[in-house]
Parts: structure tokens; sequence; C-alpha cells
């Protein structure tokens, strides 16, 4: 609950961002009414404590994957591994869980259960989305591979989990159940939001900015506002492999844009552009975002 | 993960245009337009949506950060802040559908990161007095001049959805009212430094004499008397905020 609620202000994707948001109340009452449980069992309410340091270290694992590049990792830590293995666990647990003296139990392990395929069945479907990238497939992989491995070292959440950690013969929640942590959202971005003049200075300036040309890409800049423009785009190093229109946004008769420029690294440049004699012009950028190449 | 993270962490698709608050209004001032949207056209309403659905995403985010940063809170602390989180993901699919209603795109206005900003204050009492107190005392203001608007314009899909978003901001202040008195119990100097907090956010969000207390379609932004009532603010402190209004503040 609280890893996700932590993550959901560094998380870029809007779809992963309120797939996050939907479910930190759902963990949160998970954890209440185990914490309320407590001390019906003669424990202390509300109070929690690792079954090991190795349990300890797991979480340390999830909180790592904290960069605005890693997604992906957030996603399948938590929907491929986590929830699936906490799912099991409470199956196993509610499988031995007495029907006549534990119902109190019971009842908790049963709403998690279902809640916690529930969420994993969602984190699947908005993970899916972002697997199509080049490595993406991989990398999901490897992070999973590696929270298990540190799950396996801990013995489970519980510190005393029998192998396999993930029991995958769960049968799939109602997809209908599902659908209420999906927020459908709005589709990419697309740059014919521009007014058709500005959309066609817009390509030829990224064309210009992509192949490194800033004597090109400075003729769309005011005069006034060159020698501010030009030590920004001093900033930028290339070379770049793609170059796109990520946004547009307006002020009044005025628009901003924002360019990505992706080859071994990545840099984001936001611009304002104004209607004028000469056509859209730009009076001021900046680079917004630079990712050195690896 | 730090404890609390850095403003500009706050991380977004590349199709959102970030700028300074004071940016965008000298450039709309620059245009001779108003420096923040009013209600006088549905351009001008969607606008005003667009900024309620960043405000909403940024209430989200901020409120799960309340909820990692503050581990040795109270536990019913961390419970609001949870159920918190969710209202405000409803709030941004609501406002997602409303800028589809009105024929808007994310990303078609600049955002502001003012509201995060707020929302990253290092002393949870103060967060709350901040966020739930003056930036969601803000929103019931914002939202309840909405219905008010919609219902006049005879749009009853604005009108409603706004009207259930209103409800929970209500919420969300009493929580704040409950969380300020009760992290700040027995300890006078951390309520004075909480409560100046959430004064320099409502005088902050006065937006130099945009909100003012007037009739709905007169002011740019009307002070929401009943709805700050039923969540809970005292005549008091509603009288000292309409007191701020009347003092000048650029930002």
């Amino acid at each position: 609950m609280r890893i996700l609620g932590g993550w959901i202000a560094l998380t870029p994707e809007l779809d992963v961002k309120l797939l996050l948001g939907r479910h930190v109340w759902d963990c949160a009452q998970h954890a209440d009414l185990w914490g309320r449980r407590l001390p019906e069992l003669r424990a202390p309410a509300q109070e929690s404590e690792p079954a090991s340091d190795r349990v300890v270290r797991v979480l340390d694992v999830l909180e790592r994957f904290e960069g605005r590049d890693q997604s992906v990792e957030r996603v399948t830590a938590v929907y491929r591994v986590l929830k699936p293995h906490l799912a099991t666990v409470y199956r196993r647990h509610l499988a031995v869980a007495n029907p006549v003296y534990e119902p109190p139990t019971r009842r908790i392990l049963e709403r998690c259960i279902e809640e916690e395929w529930r969420h994993a069945s969602a984190g699947a479907a908005v993970l899916a989305r972002h697997l199509a990238g080049a490595g993406m497939a991989e990398r999901a992989e490897a992070c999973e591979r590696r929270v298990l491995a540190a799950l396996a070292e801990a013995r489970g959440v519980t510190g005393d989990v029998e192998e396999p950690l993930v029991d995958a013969t769960a049968s799939a929640p109602d997809p209908a159940a599902v659908a209420q942590d999906l927020v459908e959202v709005p589709p990419p971005f697309d740059p014919g939001v521009a007014p058709a003049d500005l959309g066609e200075r817009l390509r030829a300036h990224v064309a210009a900015l992509a192949r490194g040309d800033l004597e090109a890409a400075e003729r769309h800049v005011l005069p006034e506002a060159r020698t501010a423009v030009r030590q920004e785009y001093a900033r930028l190093q290339g070379p770049w492999t793609q170059a796109a229109v990520a946004g547009v946004a307006r002020i009044g008769r005025y628009r901003v844009t924002r360019l990505r420029l992706d080859g071994a690294g990545q840099a984001v440049v936001q611009e304002r552009w104004v209607p004028g004699d000469d056509g859209w012009m730009i009076a001021a950028a900046e680079v917004a975002r630079l990712q050195p190449g690896g | 993960m730090d404890r609390p993270i850095a403003y500009d962490k706050l991380a977004r698709e590349d199709r959102f245009i970030r700028m300074r608050a004071r940016d965008i209004a000298a450039l709309k001032v620059e245009q001779g337009l108003p420096p923040f949207p009013d209600l006088a056209d549905r351009d001008a309403i969607r606008d005003r949506v667009h900024g309620i659905l960043v405000g909403e995403l940024q209430a989200m985010e901020g409120a799960g950060r309340t909820v990692y940063d503050f581990p040795d809170a109270p536990w019913e602390f961390t419970l609001d802040m949870a159920r918190q989180v969710w209202d405000e993901s409803r709030h941004v699919e609501t406002y997602l559908g409303l800028l589809e209603h009105l024929g808007g795109y994310v990303g078609e206005f600049p955002e502001s990161t003012i509201l995060w900003r707020c929302a990253c204050a290092e002393d949870a009492a103060a967060r709350v007095a901040g966020v739930n107190r003056g930036l969601e005392g803000l929103a019931c203001d914002v939202f309840n001049q909405l219905v008010h608007i919609a219902r006049k314009i005879g749009d009853p899909i604005i009108e409603r959805s706004v009207d259930y978003v209103l409800a929970d901001e209500i919420t969300h202040v009493r929580m704040g009212s409950r969380w300020l008195n009760e992290l700040t119990r027995g300890d006078p100097e951390r309520r004075r430094r909480a409560i100046e907090f959430q004064e320099t956010i409502d005088e902050r969000f006065n937006l130099n004499g945009t909100r003012l207390d007037g009739a709905h379609e007169a002011v740019p932004i009307s002070i929401a008397h009943e709805a700050r009532k039923l969540a809970g603010f005292t005549d008091e402190e509603i009288a000292r905020l309409v007191k701020s209004t009347q003092r000048s503040q650029v930002y």
C-alpha cells in the first residue's frame, strides 16, 4: 500500500498511475482488516512486523524501481509477483482455516484472495499495453525473476511459504469485476490538434532538430529570442534517430509544444510559438528533459 | 524512495505541457485575456475543467505520497489518506470524461505544479492543513460555482458529475480538520505553523483577486459559503478567508 502510494507521483504513464491510484485504498482496507483481527487473536491491534530481514529486503528490491522509466518494473513486481504471491499464501491459509472457529479470519482471507487476483488481472491488462516496445518484455521477465528470487530467499512474505511461491492455477476473475480497476485513458497524443499552418512548420522544425541542423531550426525563432534559444539548443547532444511532436497546449493565440528527440539518449524540448506576419515563430524554448545515452 | 521526494520528480507523459503558473498568467494578460479562465463560455469552461483535471491528478499523487511519507503517523490517518487516493483517482476519471464531453484533449492547456508543491510539505499536519483544508476548500469554491454555471447553461452532465465530486471534497476537508486537530494535539507550535501554512495557501489561491466573495456569475471564483460550512469551516474562518481575498497577491 505505501509503496504503491509513493510510486503514483513517480510514474508518468496515465494508465499505470491510475491503476496504482485505484488499488491503494483496497490494500489499505486489507491491512486494516488484518490489523483489527489481531487483538481478537490476543495480539496488539494494527501492529505489524516483517517475518525476517529477508522479507524487508524483498520490499527494498521493490522500492528501488522508482525511476521515471521503470513503470514496467513497478507493475511487474507488484502485479505479476507480489499480489499473486499474497493470493497464493492466503489461499493456502484458507484451506487450513477451521470453518467452525475461524470464520472471521476466513472472511478476510476470502475477500483478500478475490481482490488480489482482481488487482493482478487489472495489472496484467495494463502491463500488456507497455510490453510492445523493444526489450520491454525481457525487462519484465528479468524483473519477475529478480523479485521471485528475493521472495524465495525470504521463503515468502511469511518466511515459511513452500514452493511454488505463486500458484498459477488460480481461476481468472470475472472481467466485469476487473473492469472497475481499469480507467479508460485517452488515446495517444495526436499532433493533428495543432493548427494546420503550425503543423507544417513544426514538421520542418522537428526534422531540422533531429538531423542537428540548428541553423535551419533557428530560422523558426524570432530574432529577439535567438540568443537565448541558441543556448538551449546547444544543450542537445545528438545524434537523434527519432523525433516527434509529443504535446501541443494553447494559451490564447499562442501554442506551446513539446518535442521529443530519441537517440542513444533522449531530449524533450518545450517551445512557445506565436503567430505573426511570418507565420508561426518560436518566442521561447527550453530543454525540459535531457537523458544522456548509455 | 526518498521521503518526501523533490518537487521536480513529479512524472508526466510528454503530452502534458508544464509551466510556471505566473508565466501562464502573464502570457494570458499579454494577450488581453483574464489570467485565470472565467466561465464565460464553453471554451473557458474547458480550460477550467482541464485545470481541475490536472489538479485532481496532483491531489491523487499528493495523497499517495502522504500514505508513503509518514509511516509513523496514526494508522487511521494513513487509512483516510489511502481513501483519498482512491477518491482522487475517480475524480481524474470523471474529469477525463468531462474534458471529452467538452471536446477537449489531455494536454490542451499547460499544467502548473503549484498544487503539487503545496502537497510536498514536510510535516503531516501542515500537509493536511494546506491540502485538505486549503486546496480542497478551494475545490469546494470552484466546484460549487461550476455546478451552478452548468445548471444555468443547461448541461446536466457537468452539473451532476461535479456535484458528486464536490461531495467528496467536502469529506476531504472534514478529514483535514480532524487530522489537523489530532496531529497537533498538545503541540500548539506545530498547530500554529500548520495553520499558517494553510493561510499562505489560501492567500496564494486567491489568485490575485480571482477568488472573491460574490455571485457565481459576477466573480471568477466565488466563495462557497454553504459548502464550506458543510465541510466544517467555521463562520470565523470563512470571514477570515473573505477578508484575505481583499488583499492582492501576485505569484
